[in-house]
């Protein structure tokens, strides 16, 4: 009988050991996961989407934020007097009756009649009491500058899921960041569903998006808008643009394009309009090509600034095509300043072809042509440059003056921007800090491209580009007391295998104070009618913009 | 036994002391819940009100409406920097 105790004893440790192991296993081991069944039926989960991120210019002030707006729905089947109903809709919110009336469907329950409704409208809809009508809260997108630098903030419409997303520009490029990660908290309610204080969490697995500082100096962007739509009024020309950037960073000041769109109202705009054309678009740059060709032979110790062209009296010919100056005008035994203080087209031949194909290549490349400038805006294009094997005298000798080759505007200025840079490259950006959503901010460093020429060279361009801004074409333009270092651009459009001889892209780019740059600027004009050439347009632009910038930043005449 | 017996009882009425104070505890939080509720409306009201008014604060601080502003009252641009420079030909070269 002995035996009956400790076989009773034993079975009871083991029921013990199997229980405790048990409350161990459900207590500890799938806690987490009991615990949130159980918040589950005590509550229910509350999704709460996160507020998209601003976008401040360097001052700190919004050019993009979100305002509140509210959604107007409509419970049809409490609805009294359906006309009446309708017809008050109607008269204040603008619609047709019949598109009302289409959706007040007494089977439905729930009915959106319009979103975007302002506070004060709401407040008018209110004030009428409505039966079964009613207002959900919403955020949209608000732009306190209208559409000041739209093509470069883009714009956040609905994708395919309905949710938002930024199209374009800022918006485009940042849309993960601006928009924030979805969360949700668990309200506990008691029995009649009314919230519970206890064990309220606060937002989980969710943060709003953060917000962008970017370079751009407000005023100055707003500036060269003005002064944009005025110079293509002026000149006569269907459109332009400007962009300006500190060479030293790499920064993007400012940027603007016309024609331009509301990004608040972006549907009302043909789609063309909604890209930014100083990433975009491609054109043959003409004479404001010739520095950059130049600084690379000056690099490689080709040439000298006094070295003289032999072939600059006259037509130079090359694989059988004649090539001529612009104003067909010849300076024999001019030399290297002088080539560029005309734009002489010959002496430029006389560049390329002793730099043959193989150094041109490899200084554009070093120059970033033919590649993407990285900077952080959705849908820069990089026309490619030509194969080797595809690169035939003709080829050399135009793109020496700045023809027969595609580049982007930002391109441009970019490999401008290290001439004033002491042979320096920066990455252009716009975005200097992120601010995530409690409030850390994060700067972003610039980052050097590439060093495509010597400081040596990068000044003795310098000189050149002034010589050419004090005696070139566009001199009556220029401001007095500055030492401003530029060049103008006149490129003819390619049209069907041939140059349209009546229209043109005036262009001018170049720098300010020459000594030590605040910015470099480029300044693009279309088809302009007043004057084809760019010293009677691009030019005077330029001028005036540099004029005001100089003033704006406090900087003294030096002369 | 005496003391057993007391020990049980005392233990049995914390028991059901304890589940009562819970029960008064939790029906007092659940009804405060309502109250949270009204806090918790009027801050996002708060909230709204505030985004309202610092949208109207961007709008009339705005560059834009500024310019305007500046335009209907009178003012034209201020020439911050003045060249005296020889006039433009009249017939530019080329």
């Amino acid at each position: 009988m002995k035996w009956r105790y400790p076989f009773v004893f034993a079975f009871f440790i083991l029921l013990f050991i199997f229980i405790i192991a048990r409350l161990f296993y459900w207590q500890v081991i799938e806690a987490e996961m009991l615990s949130g069944l159980a918040q589950f039926q005590y509550g229910g989960l509350v999704k709460i989407m996160p507020k998209r991120g601003e976008i401040r210019t360097s001052d700190g002030f919004p050019l993009v934020t979100n305002k509140v707006s509210y959604l107007l729905y409509i419970n049809p089947t409490e609805i009294k007097n359906r006309n009446q109903t309708i017809s008050l809709l109607s008269s204040l919110l603008d619609i047709t009756k019949a598109s009302i009336s289409a959706e007040l469907l007494p089977d439905r329950l729930w009915v959106s009649i319009e979103s975007g409704i302002s506070a004060s409208k709401k407040e008018e809809i209110e004030k009428i009491q409505l039966p079964g009508a009613g207002f959900e809260e919403q955020y949209m997108r608000f732009y306190p500058e209208a559409s000041v630098a739209a093509q470069l903030v883009g714009f956040v419409a609905k994708n395919q899921d309905g949710g938002d997303q930024g199209y374009v520009g800022l918006e485009g490029f940042y849309d993960r960041l601006l928009r924030g990660k979805e969360g949700y908290l668990i309200q506990l309610t008691d029995a009649l569903g009314r919230p519970i204080i206890l064990n309220r969490k606060p937002m989980i697995n969710g943060s709003d998006g953060s917000n962008l500082i970017l370079s751009l100096d407000r005023s100055v962007q707003f500036l060269i808008e003005q002064k944009l739509k005025d110079g293509i009024e002026k000149y006569g020309a269907t459109g332009g643009m400007v962009g300006i950037m500190e060479p030293q960073t790499g920064n993007i000041i400012a940027m603007a394009a016309s024609p331009s769109y509301e990004p608040q109202k972006y549907w009302e705009y043909d789609e063309s309009l909604y890209t930014n054309p100083f990433i975009t678009n491609t054109y043959e740059p003409g004479s404001v090509l010739k520095p950059i060709v130049m600084a690379g032979a000056l690099d490689a110790g080709l040439i000298t600034p006094q070295t003289k062209c032999n072939v600059c009296g006259g037509p130079v010919s090359v694989s059988g095509y004649d090539l001529h100056t612009w104003d067909d005008k010849y300076y024999p035994n001019t030399n290297m300043i002088q080539v560029i203080q005309h734009s002489d087209n010959t002496g430029m031949v006389f560049v390329a072809l002793k730099m043959g194909a193989d150094r041109m290549i490899n200084y554009l490349t070093k120059f970033g042509f033919g590649q993407s400038t990285g900077i952080d805006l959705q849908g820069e294009t990089s026309p490619s440059l030509k194969p080797r094997n595809a690169w035939y005298d003709v080829d050399l000798a135009t793109t020496g003056f700045g023809q027969g080759i595609s580049v982007t505007p930002i391109e441009l200025l970019s490999a401008f921007s290290a001439l004033a840079n002491n042979g320096k490259m920066m990455q252009p950006r716009v975005v200097t800090a992120v601010e995530n959503a409690d409030g850390e901010v994060k700067n972003v460093p610039a980052v050097v491209k590439g060093t495509p020429v010597s400081e040596k060279t990068a000044k003795v361009m310098t000189e050149i580009l002034v010589n050419a801004v004090e005696k070139g074409e566009a001199q009556w333009a220029k401001l007095k007391g500055y030492r401003i270092a530029g060049k103008t651009g006149t490129a003819s459009i390619p049209l069907k295998g041939h140059y349209d001889q009546s229209s043109t892209i005036a262009s001018f780019i170049g720098f300010a104070p020459a000594d030590n740059p605040k910015f470099v600027m480029l300044v693009i004009l279309d088809k302009p009618t007043t004057s084809i050439y760019a010293a009677d347009t691009a030019a005077p632009l330029f001028f005036d913009i540099s004029r005001d910038l100089l003033g704006y930043y406090g900087i003294p005449p030096s002369e | 036994m005496k003391k057993a017996y007391i020990l049980i009882i005392l233990l049995i009425g914390l028991v059901i002391s304890l589940s009562i104070g819970k029960a008064v505890l939790q029906n007092t939080l659940s009804t405060s819940g309502i109250y949270f509720g009204r806090i918790e409306q009027e801050i996002n009201s708060y909230k709204t009100e505030n985004t309202i008014l610092s949208e109207e604060l961007l709008t009339e601080s705005s560059l834009t409406n500024i310019m305007e502003k500046a335009k209907q009252l009178g003012f034209t641009t201020d020439n911050i920097l003045m060249t005296l420079d020889t006039s433009r030909p009249l017939a530019v070269r080329p």
